[in-house]
């Protein structure tokens, strides 16, 4: 009996001290992540916080304004139209590649060469996008670019790609779908791969044909996976600044001038106060659009 | 759905994808006048090497080259050795601290990373660091996104093989190193697929955070052409300076396209990984 207390008080105390070592661990774990998380991602966010409550134009000191940078922004025609512009890429992009994404992954579920075809699919998702927008201004001139040669070859008028505000906006929609579409597509095949497949079986014993087993299965069951895609598109275009960046230079007339470019305006010039508002307004505006369209996804995965 | 149907649109969409590469490295080995006039035409014999030659003459792109591979390989080991390690604690261990730790990198998830472009170039030039290889490297280093990720994948570890080890003696750091690494390696390769392309064509912090033609990585170099050609700086020969930029642009893609090539896989796993999250 003794002999047995002893040896439970030996494991005991063995335990406490590898209790102690495991309790240190974590931390040592976790810190390289929260120091460079503490000193490039939260200080940040809490100085632009702070900042964009001064008139600071990057020297001097510090001179509150209270809200003024906020009041300057939201009745600033240029704030709200590059708040409309990258509204306007969001119609553009998201709904368009919603449904493109979704046909093809449904495409791609059961079909043959699968592998070949996601491969081809997501290759545009890794390209050096300043190489290919580089590629898109050339591809997409007016004068001498290969796809209004193309248009005119098959007896189409020519377009102002890159040279009128609308179709800039086009351009650069579909430099972002061509870059990103394979993207979503490879995200709802994984969504799809969770469907199992006795749940078709099922709809079809009940006479379900193919559209309806589209609609009533497959699109409520991948809502999550859909409303991730909307998210990730969401992020997307309204942080949306190299396309347009390279491509158009945000023009013709600032037609293209997203809400990035915009906020990049304010460090060319030195505006870094009002800079660090519109950084503000944009957390704002895309957390609620993101959480507005999960909340639509959602509403109908309910009903 | 019907089967022409299905494959003729994998088909189209395919082509659609890969068309746009295609012509670009296909039309770098043509003349300028040929690229205008010919677009979609390609003569085997009619090959040249001139847009290659006349590009290294007007970008030092081997500087550009240089610096992205410093970027790439300094902020790419952090992230894989300190994603994991973090990702590590957050599964396995119960800490103090942890749920609000946690939290905060599920909230910087949703953060749109442009709100950062201010304060952190002010940090940059209160630290005097404008300019430098750190200032490219540290911030966006181990990031959120890769904790969350190499958590979900470690959570999958069974805990008894980690108290088996301990039972042996193994310390903390060895049963990570020696168990949970060669676990995960699946895990670790679609985060190294995905952290190399995502270094290797970062834009918008790297145009931000450096000013000098030493420290520019290769994206950035590669914008700085585009806008010469915008603004028409570099004169009237449009023809010589769109082989110039396809020859550029073909150049950067080659090294993210053969590690595609080879790992396709691990990105596509990676990818799909990161979605049942979701």
């Amino acid at each position: 009996m003794a002999t047995l207390t002893e040896a439970t008080a030996t494991r005991r105390s063995a335990h406490r001290v590898r209790r102690r070592r495991v309790k240190a661990a974590p931390y040592l774990f976790v810190a390289p992540f929260v120091l460079v998380f503490a000193a490039f991602s939260a200080y940040p966010i809490f100085f632009a916080l702070q900042l964009s409550f001064t008139d600071w134009h990057g020297a001097g000191a510090l001179k509150i304004t209270g809200l003024a940078n906020y009041r300057y922004l939201l009745t600033s025609p240029d704030f709200w139209q590059s708040m409309a512009t990258s509204g306007a890429l969001w119609l553009l992009v998201v709904p368009a590649q919603v449904m493109l994404a979704l046909t093809i992954a449904v495409a791609l579920r059961k079909a043959r060469f699968r592998g070949l075809f996601s491969a081809a699919l997501i290759a545009p998702f890794v390209t050096p996008l300043v190489a290919m927008a580089q590629v898109w201004i050339i591809l997409f001139d007016q004068d001498f670019g290969a796809v209004n040669h193309g248009l005119s070859s098959i007896g189409l008028p020519t377009i102002g790609w890159l040279t009128t505000s609308a179709w800039a906006k086009v351009t650069v929609a579909l430099l972002v779908l061509w870059r990103t579409t394979g993207y979503a597509v490879i995200l709802l095949m994984a969504g799809l791969s969770t469907i199992p497949a006795d749940v078709y079986e099922a709809a079809r014993i009940d006479g379900a044909g193919a559209w309806q087993q589209f609609w009533s299965i497959t699109v409520p069951l991948v809502t999550r996976t859909l409303s991730f895609v909307v998210v990730i598109g969401t992020l997307t275009v309204f942080q949306l600044f190299a396309e347009p960046y390279v491509v158009t230079g945000g023009g013709p007339f600032n037609a293209t001038r997203t809400a990035g470019l915009y906020l990049y305006k304010h460090i060319t010039n030195s505006d870094l106060g009002l800079g660090a508002a519109n950084s503000m307004l944009l957390v704002v505006m895309v957390l609620a659009l993101s959480l507005a369209s999960i909340r639509l996804l959602r509403s109908r995965e309910d009903s | 759905m019907k089967s022409v149907g299905r494959y003729g649109l994998l088909t189209v969409a395919g082509v659609i994808s890969l068309a746009p590469l295609l012509w670009m490295m296909a039309s770098s080995l043509k003349t300028g006048g040929d690229i205008i006039a010919r677009p979609f035409s390609f003569d085997p014999g009619q090959l040249t090497l001139t847009n290659f030659r006349s590009m290294l003459d007007t970008i030092p792109i081997g500087t550009g080259f240089r610096n992205t591979a410093i970027v790439v390989v300094v902020k790419g080991a952090l992230t894989m050795v300190f994603c994991p390690m973090a990702g590590f604690a957050f599964a396995k261990y119960a800490f103090p601290g942890k749920r609000v730790l946690f939290a905060t990198v599920l909230t910087t998830l949703m953060l749109p990373t442009l709100v950062l472009l201010i304060p952190l170039l002010l940090e940059m030039s209160q630290l005097g660091w404008v300019s430098t290889f750190q200032a490219l490297i540290l911030p966006g280093a181990i990031d959120a996104f890769g904790v969350f990720w190499m958590r979900q994948v470690i959570l999958a570890i069974p805990d008894e093989l980690l108290d088996a080890a301990r039972v042996d003696g193994a310390g903390e750091l060895r049963i990570f190193a020696s168990i949970v690494l060669p676990v995960i390696r699946p895990g670790l390769a679609a985060l190294g697929v995905l952290t190399f392309i995502n270094i290797y064509n970062d834009f918008v912090w790297p145009v931000v955070a450096v000013n000098d033609e030493q420290h520019q990585t290769l994206q950035v170099m590669l914008s700085a052409l585009a806008q010469n050609i915008r603004s028409g700086q570099l004169g009237a020969d449009w023809t010589s300076v769109w082989g110039q930029l396809l020859a550029a642009s073909t150049v950067a893609a080659i090294p993210v396209l053969v590690v595609f090539v080879f790992l396709q896989r691990h990105l596509i796993k990676g990818v799909m990984a990161g979605s049942l999250k979701g």
